[in-house]
């Protein structure tokens, strides 16, 4: 794009990556003087954490829940800044769930900084037995390879399962929901206790015209090398071929593909029909070692339609996937602790899903994360 | 509430409507802090009336800078969004005068957009196209930090907040993220494409593994620890006696099954080789029982969502006894990977591929001496599905009766 104004004397300096300051100067004194003497924590409410520290100091974090995809303008952020100095210790932590915590050195200012992030509109909670997020990937708002979009169904499932968060509802344990637009699963992870996941549900057709722009031009290059857009298919379900006139051909096997978008991660000009694409819904994974240990999660529902910007029937599923949860797990008892307990075979009777061959749903005994060294334990 | 759209409205409109249904729920919205910036909201709206992603790959490009720069131009020509992925401090913890010049910079380069706590681990900023050359400069010499973590190579790394909040850290992960994210031979690969695919490391104080380290990344590194959990019996009895807490309840939900309770001596006996670190009597009475003092690094790798072979889960490699020791084995296992492995495939597809000897040779060289693990395996999963008509048709009567059963019959005619 040919720009020559940069306050860079050597462009070339930026080869060398500049890493962000370390961490130790982000921190507050108080963090710092008691780094690793942590002994207990006490929980005020659903969004306040008390940490304790072996020299009596104590550090307070409130959890804010912020717009899907944690996307905020520079207003909000400004504000968020001016609260984290005058009632916090001037530092905020960006969480994995893709909310922020506030810390502060009192429960007088937590509670302040709690009166003041709800009168800007933002919720405390996500502590304990509750919601504790839903992640979501960029989907629409950026992303070439996005099947739904995620933030709209992530908004909308917030705003139904607010109380979740905020704790004026009760679950049995911690739950985390995913939303992820495509099988690549940004959105978090595949191990989360409800994951939903957008796919096409049909095999991806190459565009006529512009097919062209992920193939080699002459036939004579397939024989060095089998161009990307058919590598990658885990099935073999894409074909490459040189035509009598010497250019390359394309097919997509609808009967080998599995719909995982991996072609359409290597190459723009893939079409669908969008009234066919849909999402899965997969519930009852985890990474954490807790309970019966880290799993993937059972795929129990494999195709449900996308209709923005309600997406009504996703969140009748996810609602009716923790209300069965809610009325018969015992107390402390994850999503997928709770499905192995009853067996999902029974889980997928109260669900009333219909079972294809797409939501087998076997049962697997999982032995993984840290338990892998059982031997030396 | 349902969005009343004439048939004959466009696209856009249509899409516009349903951004002003996205605004109006009890959560803060996304809509409304994007109509506080200067994103083409338009394109967005389009996008998600149509059900079809409004972007496509754009071809831009900064001087020297090959990663962490990600462009984007609507199918339509009309717009571009660029953003930037930048490294994250570790733990994620920003200081409000780090933010300061977060802000500084996204004002003056930028939409006015933040994407505060990314995926990846980054933290994203939109910018303007025309500024984005003299952007790169501003977040290095303003914020202090480098755009970076796109592309085949080292994705933003991850640590759980570790010793700085919590106290079941079993080693200091904000330190262990520095040091391997410095370190010249991971930081020699920070600015190249040189891998055939993406590498994440994630980093958890403990067996509960709040960042996601057994399924998202390809080296894991989680604290954990060898023998029972140390318990203070003294402490233990104080806090029956106190009513804290239950001997009876934190021995029968043990996942190991590996508790005993003395009611005689008012003895707590933990077995420690049937002890599995679930962590539940630890969670249940801290700080009278604790993690033991033998503490590990337990290393597993190949554990990812976005691979050749679909989502898999980590597989154990060893336990190591401070972090300085993976870098041998790191670089060891990266070269083998760039040999090995086709384009696209992450190390845990190259597993699937060539077997998990190929780890274990890498590790019986770098890592002699050290326990190993025994690495589970499990089946492929599959994400997406190509559906008949049928099937389709069987999921939608469903979803139509749930539907009814949580909105009502009267949302049947939307």
């Amino acid at each position: 794009m040919g720009m020559s104004l940069t306050v860079t004397p050597e462009p070339r300096d930026r080869m060398n990556k500049r890493l962000p300051i370390p961490f130790s100067t982000q921190l507050p004194e108080i963090i710092r003087n008691n780094y690793g003497k942590w002994i207990d924590r006490r929980l005020h409410g659903n969004g306040i954490i008390e940490h304790i520290s072996e020299t009596g100091d104590k550090v307070f974090t409130v959890k804010v829940g912020l717009p899907p995809n944690s996307r905020v303008s520079i207003d909000t952020l400004e504000k968020f800044i001016e609260i984290a100095d005058k009632y916090g210790l001037g530092v905020v932590r960006a969480t994995r769930g893709m909310n922020l915590e506030f810390i502060t050195d009192s429960l007088d200012k937590a509670l302040k900084i709690k009166e003041e992030v709800e009168k800007l509109g933002f919720p405390v909670g996500g502590w304990g037995a509750s919601l504790w997020h839903i992640t979501s990937c960029t989907a629409y708002l950026t992303c070439t390879t996005a099947v739904v979009d995620a933030p709209s169904i992530t908004q909308v499932l917030y705003n139904h399962l607010k109380p979740f968060f905020t704790g004026e509802e009760k679950l049995p344990a911690k739950l985390m929901i995913f939303v992820a637009g495509c099988p690549n699963v940004c959105g978090g992870t595949l191990a989360g206790d409800i994951v939903i996941v957008g796919h096409y549900g049909q095999a991806p057709r190459p565009d006529p015209e512009r097919i062209k722009f992920c193939l080699p031009t002459s036939a004579e290059a397939l024989k060095k090398a089998v161009p990307d857009v058919a590598a990658v298919c885990p099935v073999g379900a894409i074909k490459v071929f040189g035509k009598p006139d010497g250019s390359v051909g394309i097919e997509v096997d609808e009967r080998k593909c599995i719909a995982c978008s991996r072609c359409k991660n290597v190459c723009d000009y893939f079409d669908w029909d969008p009234s066919k694409i849909g999402v899965a819904i997969f519930v009852g994974g985890k990474t954490s070692n807790t309970g019966t240990g880290p799993r993937l999660p059972y795929k129990v529902i494999p195709w449900l339609p996308v209709n923005p910007p309600e997406y009504r029937e996703i969140v009748a599923a996810v609602r009716k996937i923790i209300d069965i949860w809610r009325r018969e797990a015992n107390p402390g008892e994850r999503l997928g602790d709770f499905i192995d307990r009853i067996s999902i075979d029974e889980f997928m009777n109260k669900l009333g899903a219909p079972r294809t061959r797409h939501n087998r749903c076997e049962e697997i005994s999982w032995n993984f994360g840290v338990r892998q060294f059982v031997t030396y334990m | 509430m349902s969005v009343e759209t004439s048939p004959k409205s466009s696209d856009l409109e249509r899409g516009m409507k349903m951004l002003e249904y996205l605004e109006r729920g009890p959560w803060p919205s996304y809509v409304t802090e994007l109509k506080k910036t200067k994103y083409p909201i338009e394109a967005y709206a389009e996008g998600l009336a149509r059900k079809y992603t409004p972007w496509l790959s754009g071809s831009f490009r900064v001087r020297y800078v090959f990663s962490g720069i990600l462009a984007r131009r609507s199918r339509d020509g009309k717009f571009v969004e660029i953003h930037f992925r930048t490294y994250a401090p570790a733990g994620r913890f920003y200081s409000t005068s780090y933010l300061r010049k977060v802000v500084e910079v996204a004002k003056r380069y930028g939409i006015g957009l933040v994407e505060l706590g990314g995926n990846t681990g980054a933290l994203v900023m939109n910018m303007i196209a025309e500024k984005a050359d003299e952007a790169v400069d501003a977040i290095r010499t303003i914020m202090g930090s480098d755009v970076g973590g796109s592309g085949d190579t080292f994705r933003e790394f991850y640590a759980c907040p570790g010793p700085a909040l919590c106290e079941f850290a079993l080693y200091d992960t904000l330190h262990a993220m520095d040091y391997v994210r410095s370190h010249p031979a991971v930081y020699r690969y920070l600015n190249t494409q040189m891998f055939p695919y993406k590498i994440k490391f994630k980093f958890s104080g403990c067996p509960m593994d709040c960042a996601t380290a057994n399924s998202r990344s390809d080296f894991a590194l989680i604290g954990t620890w060898v023998g029972p959990p140390e318990v203070d019996q003294g402490l233990f009895r104080k806090m029956v006696e106190e009513g804290k807490i239950n001997p009876k309840e934190i021995v029968d939900s043990c996942p190991s099954k590996a508790i005993t309770w003395d009611e005689e001596r008012k003895e707590l006996r933990i077995d420690g080789s049937k002890c599995l670190k679930a962590m539940n009597c630890i969670r249940k009475a801290f700080p009278a029982i604790k993690p033991g003092r033998n503490r590990k690094i337990a290393l597993l790798v190949g554990a990812h969502a976005q691979g050749h072979f679909g989502p898999k889960l980590a597989r154990a490699v060893a336990l190591l006894d401070s972090i300085e020791e993976v870098i041998p084995f790191a670089v060891e296992l990266i070269n083998k990977y760039m040999e090995l492995a086709p384009r696209r495939h992450r190390i845990g597809d190259m597993i699937i591929r060539r077997g998990f000897k190929v780890i274990s040779e890498v590790a019986d060289k770098t890592l002699p001496n050290k326990p190993k693990g025994m690495p589970s395996t499990h089946l492929r999963v599959s994400i997406g599905a190509v559906l008949t008509d049928d099937e389709r048709k069987l999921y939608e009567d469903w979803s139509k009766q749930l539907v009814n059963e949580y909105f009502g019959s009267s949302s049947g005619t939307r």
